[in-house]
């Protein structure tokens, strides 16, 4: 055995064991198109039965990695596994995976059935499966209108149905709701959490981080092909600290408070101008009781009391704000911003590669 | 696996649009090819050696008009392969397709088989349509017909058909691997007609000889059963030999390159 593949064992072994609990684990994963690094050293985790959400701006190199959990596109370097199968093997994986990616494509002259009979013919799927993935996604009744005749919306909705086609373990969706109306996006919404109910792992990119929130359980952050988190969007959410929002009768009332409330060890600052002020407290909501007995103590009205927690889309920002450009060491600080023991945090091309 | 892919591919295929459209412009083509030809034929030899009545009213004659629509029947069979090749990496359903088949030398054997059996059946209900009109063109110029139906007629007919038939898969050929390298349709087969029409005429009329080496010289060749140039031997040899070697660079090219249609 030569000396590189002992040195390689170990990352091999750890692997398969990742495998067992995960539909998806990359190592090191780059792509590089000429002089351009799209992804950088990629070390993914997707957990088996969950939805994942994949975010980052445009650029940053989701639809590159897709193309390479797919097999469209050859890794420069890294290695990895999706559903327990490497991923120069794709054709063991596939059969297994169903996938939309960069948006629906499809013949506009034939009709959507006609459009899954294609693939299904091609993946050697039976063509009864067309009509149930057809009402599956809301197309029954339109399924034999040509392609071209169909909505935005609908045309999402068939490239979903194209991902169901084979009964996938795994389904990867790039942007399912892209130019949706609010509508359309709640449907998208309802049939994600259908199929995680059936099982299947979901692996989902989305500028829109709301809807990440709303029905991710694991989130992957990538910025300039590079990782910078992966990890539960709960503890993401959980690891920033919520304030108090609170609003009083008068600007007087508010920089008095502001003083108290310094005064006894609480962080707080005062937003806004000379006719609305509002002053904001690191505290949850268990302090409010405390917060309204020590105004009222000193004759402070407060005409507006809230808890205020961390958005997904600030919890972005503040992690791709603080590890954009920064070296290895600084990375290891923007590992501990996740919050969670599963954060991980970004990887120099050297770092983790076999 | 190869049987999915082609399946696959005749589904498309199937839609009555195309069907249409392909079959009847291969038969447009055909059939004007011999109404002209037995309409220009002349009552006595001429210093040019055109073609006459007399010979026309031979066993061969019936084939004589058809094995004149070798290179438009060509350029139509070229433009059909290459937009059906080239249109799934300008449309994106490549990716779509590789999903569900991801060995790509099975994927483009599927394509290219389903591709050649429509345009085989192109050039037969063509051929078909063409003798129909050639028999009224006959009548209406008055050449006798009954050597048409004797046994070396049909034997040369059905010869014929075959050169058409592997005249036009040569061109269809040419087509898909256009469609492969060029990943447009449009630039594919604005790129190959312009290579294979005028550049290659233009050049067999420059440099004497050279229609012996050009595939598309070669093939117009085999559609009329060989040349004086290019004899049907080895217009076949050449222009196998051009095409199993262009076969393999795309069928490499398809399976290594990255897809970011």
């Amino acid at each position: 055995m030569s000396a590189a593949a002992v040195a390689t064992k170990p990352v091999v072994q750890a692997m398969v064991r990742e495998t067992e609990f995960h539909a998806v684990v990359t190592l090191g994963l780059t792509k590089r198109f000429g002089r351009r690094l799209a992804v950088d050293g990629l070390d993914l985790r997707i957990p088996a039965g969950s939805i994942t959400g994949f975010v980052g701006p445009n650029g940053a190199g989701k639809t590159t990695t897709i193309r390479m959990l797919l097999g469209l596109i050859r890794p420069s370097a890294g290695r990895g596994t999706v559903l327990g199968h490497p991923l120069g093997h794709s054709r063991a994986y596939l059969p297994r995976v169903g996938a939309l990616i960069e948006g629906p494509t499809f013949y506009p002259a034939l009709s959507g059935r006609e459009n899954l009979m294609v693939l299904a013919r091609l993946g050697g799927i039976q063509p009864r499966r067309i009509d149930t993935v057809l009402e599956r996604v809301g197309l029954g009744s339109r399924g034999l209108d040509p392609f071209r005749t169909y909505s935005l919306g609908m045309r999402q909705r068939l490239g979903i149905g194209a991902a169901l086609l084979p009964g996938p373990e795994l389904l990867v969706l790039d942007e399912p709701t892209n130019g949706l109306d609010p509508h359309g996006i709640a449907e998208i919404r309802a049939m994600l959490r259908s199929f995680a109910d059936d099982g299947m792992t979901v692996f989902v990119s989305s500028h829109l981080l709301a809807e990440i929130q709303q029905i991710c359980e694991h989130l992957v952050v990538i910025e300039t092909g590079r990782l910078i988190f992966q990890g539960g969007v709960k503890e993401l959410l959980a690891a920033r600290a919520p304030e108090l929002i609170v609003q009083t009768e008068s600007r007087e009332d508010a920089k008095h408070l502001l003083q108290l409330v310094n005064r006894i060890g609480r962080s707080a600052h005062l937003v806004g101008d000379n006719e609305s002020m509002t002053l904001e407290i690191a505290a949850d909501c268990s302090w409010a009781g405390d917060l309204n007995r020590l105004a009222m103590a000193d004759g402070i009205t407060l005409v507006h009391l809230a808890e205020r927690r961390s958005t997904l889309e600030e919890a972005f920002f503040e992690i791709t704000r603080s590890c954009a450009g920064q070296t290895v060491r600084e990375n290891d600080a923007c590992r501990g911003a996740g919050g969670s023991d599963r954060a991980t945090g970004p990887r120099t091309p050297e770092a983790g590669r076999p | 696996m190869i049987w999915r892919s082609f399946e696959s591919e005749w589904v498309k295929m199937r839609r009555r649009r195309l069907w249409y459209g392909s079959y009847g412009a291969i038969t447009a083509v055909v059939v004007l090819t011999t109404i002209v030809t037995i309409a220009g034929a002349l009552h006595r030899p001429d210093a040019r050696g055109d073609l006459t009545l007399a010979q026309l009213a031979h066993a061969s004659g019936l084939s004589e008009g058809l094995t004149q629509s070798g290179v438009l029947l060509g350029a139509v069979s070229f433009s059909i392969a290459a937009f059906q090749f080239g249109g799934e990496f300008a449309h994106g359903t490549l990716r779509n397709l590789l999903v569900r088949q991801p060995r790509r030398s099975v994927l483009m054997a599927g394509k290219c088989l389903a591709v050649l059996t429509f345009l085989i059946g192109a050039v037969v209900v063509a051929t078909m349509v063409a003798i129909c009109a050639a028999f009224v063109m006959a009548h209406l110029r008055g050449i006798p017909t009954s050597a048409w139906t004797s046994g070396t007629g049909m034997g040369d007919l059905g010869i014929l058909l075959g050169d058409l038939a592997i005249s036009a898969c040569g061109f269809a050929i040419i087509g898909m691997i256009a469609g492969v390298l060029l990943r447009s349709s449009v630039i594919a087969i604005a790129a190959g007609l312009a290579v294979l029409l005028p550049v290659e005429t233009i050049l067999t009329d420059a440099i004497p000889g050279t229609a012996r080496w050009l595939p598309a010289q070669l093939l117009e060749a085999i559609a009329q059963g060989g040349s004086a140039t290019a004899p049907f031997g080895a217009a076949l040899t050449t222009v196998s030999a051009y095409l199993m070697g262009a076969v393999v660079i795309a069928m490499l090219v398809f399976v290594w390159r990255d897809v970011t249609a």
